[in-house]
């Protein structure tokens, strides 16, 4: 399924947090392409910048310097809106803790992205929300809340909000790190079925070597640089 | 994204219980200010129906003096006073004159040709005064005329003229008033005239409908002790002294005392404005208190959901529907507790509780709601522009 075009291009990426009294090096001379298509994980010891990788590729943080484009275009001179519009149209994001907001049932956590997208009617976010519960396989669990459900059906709703956008690419921050192996094995499966079906770009930062092994690609990072 | 808000308004309504409470009571406080408040300007805003900046009042004490030659005495004072070179008229009148805080209040029937009582209004104010009244207090008579000498002649009724407020409790048109029969005091009485409503009650005052009779000189059943003067502009404390002076010395053991009009007017406006500006100044305070939670609240709020906001921004959110969302989601809490107290407040216009206008709760209601939806949206602004700030990276990682 995957193509050589460039989806995501970090080139000689720093990141560097800086506070009054010390100076932290979070990536230095990154230099990475996500071609359209990729299943890419990225492993590496905790603090070795993994996460920072994954808001510098989903544009919710700037490098401090080098450039990212997407698609080819270089998003450093886009405006807080532009990089909302990016974000919403393009990107999907699932996280650890699923990050779902415990106020809202299942259905309207995964209309969520909808909501900041133009044109779109209470009708149809609906229509796409259950379609995209029904590809995770929770359409019978729309009107529950987040509490009421299992970590694994949890993160598969995380997975749906994901999808809801019809992204090009979604960027998973260790999806399965909250999860038991056999549910860990479910949501793997769920994300390779998505790239092998759909051919949505995924990039994973991972810590289980055997599920990093089932993607395309297997990226390293430690000290902040990329070593493999 | 109004039904979001909603929802999640809706279902966070247990977490925001009190806020709701707090945002009720600032409702029922801000409807009952501005009931006070429209009450008093619909009442301020309807004319007095007199002129009173160049008329004075002059209040009569008798002293030990012989009741039966007092109506002599009072004959004597006012051919002097109309006399004396600065006054342009004076009227005889009970003491119920403008803006005196005094009322003489009684019902008016109308009767069929039986005698029986057809219609009835239980509160109308009564003036006795003097017929010089209309030129003291520059009444405008409307139908009919005004009372002349032949009122004075006996007869089987007594002549009266009415105001516009009286004559619409009665009458369809202000013409078919004249020569009308209505009863007060065992009696039936002619009206003669119709006159603009007369509120001597003041502009602040609930308007009364009124009925005037006449007192004449040759009249020895009633003896007015308070007379209405109008004076020459500029006419000051000279004046004054001399009006004293001769009340005094036509009448030895009598006393008297001079207030102008306007001056009554200003100490009866600020006794009547007293208790609404403190009642003003207690909700301010408390106004300022329910800002104050709602401020602090949503701070907490924010910082609590930091992650949530991430979340929201890295689904697609710009900074600006951030800030719109924490507005938004204020607004909707309002609506929440504003609905609860619009529940509770229409119930005055339906009962007609404290006889005010439905008019008066509907305007308060709208300016409560107005004002509150304000409190709201400035409470909600700076925690939403925080909130636009937050860098989704730094909240998700916090996270």
């Amino acid at each position: 399924m995957s193509t050589a075009t460039p989806v995501i291009r970090l080139a000689n990426i720093e990141k560097v947090y800086q506070t009054r009294t010390i100076e932290t090096v979070a990536l230095s001379q990154v230099n990475l392409t996500i071609n359209r298509g990729e299943f890419v994980s990225v492993m590496g010891p905790s603090g070795c910048g993994k996460s920072t990788l994954l808001s510098l590729m989903g544009l919710l943080d700037e490098p401090s310097s080098g450039t990212i484009e997407i698609d080819g275009r270089p998003v450093t001179s886009y405006s807080d809106k532009e990089l909302a519009g990016l974000r919403n149209h393009k990107i999907g994001f699932v996280f650890q803790s699923y990050h779902l907001i415990n106020d809202l049932s299942v259905i309207d956590n995964v209309e969520m992205p909808l909501l900041y997208r133009a044109g779109i009617g209470g009708g149809e976010r609906r229509k796409r929300a259950l379609d995209a519960l029904d590809k995770v396989g929770l359409s019978a669990r729309t009107r529950h809340f987040p509490a009421q459900l299992s970590g694994g059906q949890r993160q598969r709703v995380a997975i749906a909000r994901a999808l809801a956008g019809a992204p090009e690419i979604i960027l998973a921050d260790e999806p399965t790190g909250n999860l038991d192996s056999v549910m860990g094995e479910e949501i793997m499966e769920l994300l390779l079925g998505l790239n092998r079906e759909q051919g949505t770009t995924l990039v994973m930062v991972t810590h289980d070597e055997q599920q990093a092994l089932k993607t395309q690609r297997l990226v390293r990072f430690f000290d902040g640089r990329q070593v493999a | 994204m109004i039904r979001h808000l909603f929802t999640l308004m809706w279902n966070r309504r247990r977490a925001n219980a009190l806020l709701i409470v707090e945002i009720l009571l600032a409702f029922v406080v801000l409807f009952a200010v501005g009931t006070i408040g429209v009450d008093l300007w619909a009442n301020y805003r309807q004319p007095l129906g007199f002129e009173y900046e160049q008329a004075w009042q002059v209040n009569l004490a008798f002293g030990s003096q012989p009741r039966a030659e007092r109506f002599a005495t009072l004959q004597q004072v006012l051919a002097r006073l109309r006399a004396l070179p600065g006054v342009q008229g004076v009227a005889v009148s009970a003491a119920n004159t403008p803006f005196s805080f005094n009322n003489s209040q009684m019902s008016v029937d109308d009767t069929d040709a039986q005698g029986k009582v057809v219609h009835s209004v239980e509160t109308v104010n009564r003036f006795d005064i003097g017929p010089e009244l209309r030129e003291v207090l520059h009444l405008n008579v409307v139908a009919g005329r005004w009372f002349d000498p032949r009122d004075a002649a006996p007869g089987a009724h007594g002549s009266i003229v009415i105001d516009e407020r009286l004559r619409q409790a009665f009458f369809p048109s202000n013409a078919q008033a004249i020569g009308k029969l209505l009863s007060f005091d065992k009696k039936q009485h002619r009206v003669v005239g119709v006159v603009q409503a007369y509120r001597a009650d003041g502009e602040l005052q609930n308007p009364v409908p009124a009925v005037m009779q006449p007192v004449f000189a040759a009249d020895t059943a009633f003896l007015p002790d308070a007379l209405l003067l109008r004076v020459a502009p500029g006419s000051g404390a000279a004046l004054e002294k001399r009006l004293t002076d001769e009340v005094r010395r036509i009448g030895p053991t009598w006393s008297s005392r001079v207030r102008t009009l306007p001056e009554m007017h200003a100490s009866q406006i600020k006794m009547l404005l007293t208790q609404p500006i403190l009642l003003v100044v207690m909700s301010v305070f408390l106004l300022l208190n329910v800002a104050l939670g709602l401020f602090g609240v949503l701070w907490l709020n924010i910082n609590q959901r930091r992650a949530e906001l991430g979340v929201r921004r890295a689904l697609g959110a710009p900074a600006g529907a951030i800030a719109r969302l924490i507005v938004g989601e204020t607004l909707t809490l309002t609506t929440f507790g504003l609905g609860l107290g619009l529940l509770i407040a229409v119930q005055f216009p339906l009962l007609g509780a404290f006889e005010v206008k439905a008019s008066v709760y509907l305007t308060a209601m709208a300016l409560a709601a107005v004002g509150l939806y304000g409190l709201a949206a400035v409470c909600a602004f700076y925690p939403g522009r925080l909130a636009a700030g937050i860098r989704p990276a730094v909240a998700l990682r916090e996270e």
